[in-house]
């Protein structure tokens, strides 16, 4: 409201209405320019010259100045200017070097009213004098400006730039007798109306061409110059020397620059290359476009502010044939729709986060919003000219970081060093990897590599340990030792049961059964340990009817221990496959006698026999250590793993891969696991654990990862003597025949780290240089040297 | 416990983005002054800026580091509707006594005719591939086919959007059995109620970017897009900052029930959505393992989630941007309104899930 009253009172009664609306021209625009009484604009172009009335509305065409059966060069324009105090008088510049002037006064068609043809080249600008009906400035290609009286036939004076041609003249609005010329060489000169002699002023304003300038409406000091070199720069003129107050980077060459009318700090640009939008900026905050004005597809030739009090209505004219209206808050606004944060989560937990510094500052004075959750806090603020600009925006900086004792991330890297993956016994490297997880306080993981020791590590290992949880828990037979995720124990338990069954009495079945429950069972140990043999062919050989009795018997053993646990089912049908296996019959009756009956001569007399049923043995403790455990929990395990990885803890999920290694590997899919070994590389890379990522993959399986390491690395050798490169014939060289990089200590081929005195050139194999020098200062190689390593 | 260092940042206008490169040791940030600047942390933890220079003639909105193995390598992007390619140059020279690195451009990309909105590298293994997306609404994909060269791009791929474009994130996953995926995001702020959330995955067959997947449900304009790094799951997780924090999973749909050549399918379910912001949020970005999502929006607030054991989604800290605790988040009754009591929670959990359910 307040706008339009003050706009109805700047226009004397008549207030300016109007939308955003375009209207088709028939030909690319060179120029507009707007009447005074802001209700008209004419059009000129190459071969447009047309004067437009602007309605509510839309456009409407009012006149057509290209009149005339032949097209003249006199019509094709590089310029228009609309007289600013005489409504019927116009002047256009011409490509050909011609100044027209036009009154639409003449009764005639045709309203040309005068022609002056002074200049030689193409006329870049005409300009009228603000307060002065009859004064016309015009500059010309050919480095030229000429004032013209209307009321003369020729021009009253010439000002000869002389720094090659004139892109654009300016009266100044507030100084009568001076304007402001811009020039192709990067040059702004001011003149004296009265003094064609020579400039009053000259400086460099811009880099290259200086296409365009504006005086400001209000500011009497203030010239706008753009030019090629992308940039705006307002210069403070009243100084001694031109000043540069602002300076805007454009993103492209700016082709026209008007001050915004009322709005002190704001000026429109429009390029002539490259970028058909209109930008109008506020000269203090240089980098980000106020408004932008997006509605041409080709280039922006003329922008016109409508009335010289509005600040809202913009008309522009295109090479895409097209005359528009924009109204600024039609505008889009890259502030507003401008990222005001940055935000960025660390390696190590820390969050690095920049922000609006209004937002995050005016927060803490404000009190919190509890009840209203859904006010909005945000809403897009409009451009009004009256407001007081906040100052520059700028944005807080700032990394919250995890403090050392708390660095959410050093669990990863502390594991990750600490881990045993290789080279020591499956028990071992579980303890010692649950060791560490317990240390650093992650216990679910320290459990999970206890389970998994008490899983996969071998019978007797893991019931010795299993012996210390279930002492008092004892029964009559062996199968109490058992821990309860010990599946393998199943195999000792019950034979050394079919042993106590068979020799009843027999003092001697208990030290066995303590034997062989507690050592492992392998080949070698069923040879010490006769005893052993005959129950195993008692549980080859016994009868069917027998067989029910084990296994009612087993379950009864096993449910007291752990009755929700379900492995003795899934042990049973392996006791049938074993059963059934064809050699049974036949050697039933021997083994069912030989032991029995007669002792070490049975041994003997069926020795064969023993050996093909101990064979089976072997074999059912084959099957019982590999199968049944990954058959049973592999499932578990894999799932498990698959956990670990969804929790983000791929961690995990590699080191139990690469520590059990076979025992689960088939189970899991290849890629997944190749995904898992990627991710965790690329993880410890990211930590810099070189070491420990080249150790993953060297213990990888999976093809795609192990051959990382294989990958383009080459080893070019040259002789230590001759220079030359070796052959590949090994470490002696063809030309010299002598032995390259000996170790001065050893005196044998250095073929990994070669460490040398840069004093002598002697050396060798690290570790012995090393210890020499513990004993000696002196070279090795007896040169007498000092040697002296860094 | 957090704490927060604040940095001079000395930009002149607004920084729109902050970027670590692979090893967290350098950042980069990004402004409207059209400059870059470059901070290394010192052995004392200090952010110290080593490069600052010019980039663009018009608003930085992004910044982004390449994998160290391609060479100190950043890309940014600008509203001067091209993108550029930096890389430091090792040497002697006058700048390292001052403590300064010198950056070169090897390239401007300038095939687009509007706003550049975002930038991002591909992930390593599938080469030295960078994504652009433009407010035009085209996402513009990138090979440098020698990676000793980084003066020469070639255009491989234009994908149209349809609709202007603000974000894009690549699929993180190195998986061989998740083909190169590419999700934008769009800021479009026309009334219409269009879905903001396209995705588009890589076709070996016809070696092109089709469209996998939109997220229908999102039909407000987007300002960032991350998935979540993937370090072995089966499934992708995507989070989106909209006028609230949403989180989706993706998981693929065997590719034995789909038609082979196809796009993959993908079940798609919204598992988080969070307007504790109470306005516009306007970045997220996820922790390294992909477990700890944080989000900032309007009320120049960071928040920090993280899914328990459950799968449910909670807020598990709030950072103020001037280092200050937060209260009166009324509407989180049962987390704790102060910093020093939540992060130990989040640390515990960090750790393994069986801690997660102590706070949960």
């Amino acid at each position: 409201m307040e706008k339009m009253s003050r706009v109805t009172t700047a226009l004397g009664g008549s207030a300016l209405t109007g939308r955003t609306m375009h209207c088709h021209l028939d030909a690319p625009a060179n120029a507009i320019s707007v009447c005074r009484d802001a209700a008209q604009v004419v059009v000129a172009g190459r071969s447009i010259f047309k004067i437009y009335a602007i309605e509510d509305e839309q456009f409407v065409e009012k006149l057509n100045l290209r009149v005339g059966r032949k097209p003249s060069l006199n019509l094709s324009c590089a310029d228009v200017v609309w007289h600013q105090m005489d409504e019927n008088l116009l002047a256009t510049a011409a490509t050909n070097g011609v100044v027209v002037t036009w009154n639409l006064g003449r009764p005639s068609r045709n309203k040309q009213d005068q022609l002056f043809t002074e200049h030689k080249r193409t006329v870049n600008k005409v300009c009228f004098h603000p307060t002065e009906a009859h004064v016309l400035l015009s500059g010309s290609q050919d480095g030229f400006m000429k004032c013209f009286d209307l009321r003369r036939k020729d021009s009253v004076s010439t000002f000869s730039g002389q720094s090659e041609s004139v892109r654009d003249v300016q009266f100044s609005i507030r100084d009568y007798f001076t304007f402001a010329s811009t020039f192709e060489n990067g040059n702004v000169q001011l003149w004296d109306i009265r003094r064609p002699d020579r400039c009053e002023r000259m400086f460099t304003a811009h880099n290259g061409p200086v296409f365009c300038c504006d005086w400001h409406p209000e500011d009497r000091g203030w010239l706008a110059t753009g030019g090629r070199d992308k940039m705006v720069k307002v210069w403070d003129m009243t100084t001694h020397r031109a000043k540069e107050v602002h300076c805007v980077q454009t993103i492209a060459s700016v082709a026209r620059v008007k001050w915004r009318p009322e709005c002190r700090h704001h000026l429109a640009t429009c390029s002539m290359m490259v970028d058909h939008n209109i930008y109008v900026w506020d000269v203090r905050r240089p980098f980000v476009p106020a408004a932008m004005f997006e509605e041409h597809r080709d280039v922006t030739t003329g922008i016109a502010w409508r009335h010289p009090h509005d600040p809202s209505f913009l008309l522009s004219g295109s090479k895409d044939s097209t005359l528009c209206q924009h109204l600024f808050r039609d505008a889009s606004q890259p502030v507003e729709r401008a990222n005001p944060e940055g935000l960025c989560y660390g390696l190590f937990g820390d969050l690095a986060f920049a922000a609006k510094e209004s937002l995050v500052s005016t927060e803490s004075g404000r009190k919190p919003y509890a009840g209203d959750r859904r006010h909005p806090i945000f809403f897009k603020r409009k451009l009004d000219p009256a407001e007081p600009f906040v100052g520059l925006a700028s944005s807080a900086l700032s990394v919250f970081e995890m403090e050392p004792g708390s660095g959410s991330m050093s669990w990863f890297v502390d594991t990750a060093e600490r881990y045993a993956l290789a080279g020591r016994p499956l028990a071992e490297l579980c303890d010692h990897n649950a060791k560490v997880a317990r240390e650093l306080g992650r216990n679910q993981v320290a459990q999970t590599w206890t389970m998994l020791r008490v899983i996969y590590s071998s019978p007797g290992l893991a019931s010795a340990a299993s012996l210390n949880h279930s002492v008092g828990k004892g029964s009559s037979c062996g199968l109490p030792l058992m821990n309860s995720f010990n599946l393998k124990d199943m195999a000792p338990g019950l034979g050394s049961e079919t042993r106590l069954d068979r020799s009843k009495g027999d003092t001697r079945s208990d030290t066995v059964l303590l034997d062989s429950s507690t050592t492992l069972i392998t080949n070698e140990d069923n040879e010490e340990t006769e005893g052993s043999d005959v129950p195993a062919d008692y549980l080859l050989g016994d009868v069917e009817g027998e067989e029910d009795e084990l296994y009612l018997l087993d379950p009864e053993h096993a449910h007291p221990e752990e009755p929700e646990y379900v492995l003795p089912q899934e042990a049973f049908p392996l006791r049938h496959e074993i059963v059934d296996t064809p050699p049974g019959p036949e050697h039933l009756q021997d083994k069912a006698d030989s032991p029995h009956v007669s002792g070490s001569e049975a041994d003997a007399a069926s020795l064969a026999p023993v050996d093909s049923s101990f064979s089976l043995i072997s074999v059912s403790h084959a099957l019982y250590d590999t199968r049944l455990p990954p058959d049973f929990f592999s499932a578990l395990v894999c799932d498990m793993l698959r956990f670990y990885a969804e929790q983000g803890d791929v961690q995990m999920a590699v080191s139990v891969l690469i520590v059990l290694g076979e025992r689960v590997r088939k189970d899991i899919d290849e890629q997944t696991q190749e995904h898992w070994y990627t991710s965790y590389i690329d993880l410890l890379q990211r930590f810099c654990l070189w070491n420990v990522s080249n150790q993953v993959v060297k213990l990888s399986t999976s093809r795609a990862i192990s051959c990382l390491n294989q990958a383009s690395t080459t080893l070019h050798v040259n002789c230590s003597h001759c220079k030359r490169p070796m052959s590949s014939r090994g470490w002696v060289c063809d030309r010299c025949h002598r032995c390259a990089s000996m170790c001065a200590v050893c005196h044998h081929v250095v073929k990994g780290l070669f460490v040398w005195c840069q004093g002598c050139s002697h050396g060798g194999h690290l570790q012995h240089i090393m210890k020499w020098l513990e004993g000696s200062s002196h070279c090795p190689a007896g040169c007498g040297h000092l040697c002296e390593y860094s | 416990m957090f704490v927060a260092r604040h940095i001079a940042a000395d930009h002149k206008d607004l920084i729109h983005d902050v970027s670590f490169d692979f090893h967290g040791r350098r950042m980069a940030t990004c402004s409207s002054d059209q400059s870059v600047k470059v901070w290394d942390k010192s052995e004392s933890g200090d952010w110290h800026c080593t490069a600052s220079w010019k980039t663009h003639s018009g608003s930085v909105w992004r910044v982004t580091w390449a994998h160290p193995e391609f060479g100190q390598v950043l890309a940014s992007c600008s509203f001067d509707r091209t993108a550029a390619v930096w890389e430091e140059i090792v040497g002697e020279s006058n700048d390292k006594l001052r403590g300064q690195s010198h950056w070169v451009k090897r390239t401007t990309l300038v095939d687009s005719r509007t706003s550049v909105t975002d930038v991002k590298f591909a992930p390593k293994h599938m080469g030295l591939m960078l994504a652009t997306c433009s407010a035009d609404g085209i996402v513009r994909i990138y090979e440098a086919p020698d990676v000793m060269n980084l003066s020469q791009w070639s255009l491989q791929h234009e994908i149209s959007c349809k609709l202007s474009c603000s974000c894009i994130s690549w699929n993180p996953s190195s998986s061989r059995a998740h083909s190169p995926m590419i999700a934008v995001g769009s800021d479009d702020s026309s009334p219409n109620a269009m879905a903001k959330v396209q995705i588009f995955e890589y076709n070996e067959n016809t070696r092109k970017y089709t469209k996998a997947e939109t997220l229908m449900t999102v039909t407000d304009p987007v300002h960032d897009i991350a998935f979540a790094p993937n370090l072995g799951r089966s499934f992708h997780i995507l989070a989106i900052a909209t006028k609230d924090v949403r989180i989706f999973t993706l998981k693929p749909v065997r590719k034995e029930l789909t038609s082979s050549g196809g796009p993959t399918k993908f079940e798609i379910h919204i598992v988080a959505q969070f307007d504790n912001h109470n306005s516009q949020v306007w970045r997220v970005s996820w922790n390294i393992t992909g477990t700890v999502l944080a989000s900032s929006g309007d009320d120049g607030c960071v928040r920090l989630w993280k899914a328990n054991y459950m799968d449910n989604w909670k807020c598990t800290g709030i950072l103020k941007g001037n280092g200050s605790p937060v209260n009166g988040n009324s509407q989180q009754g049962n987390s704790n309104p102060s910093l020093g009591s939540n992060i130990p929670n989040l640390q515990n959990s960090l750790n393994g899930s069986s801690s997660g359910r102590k706070h949960s």
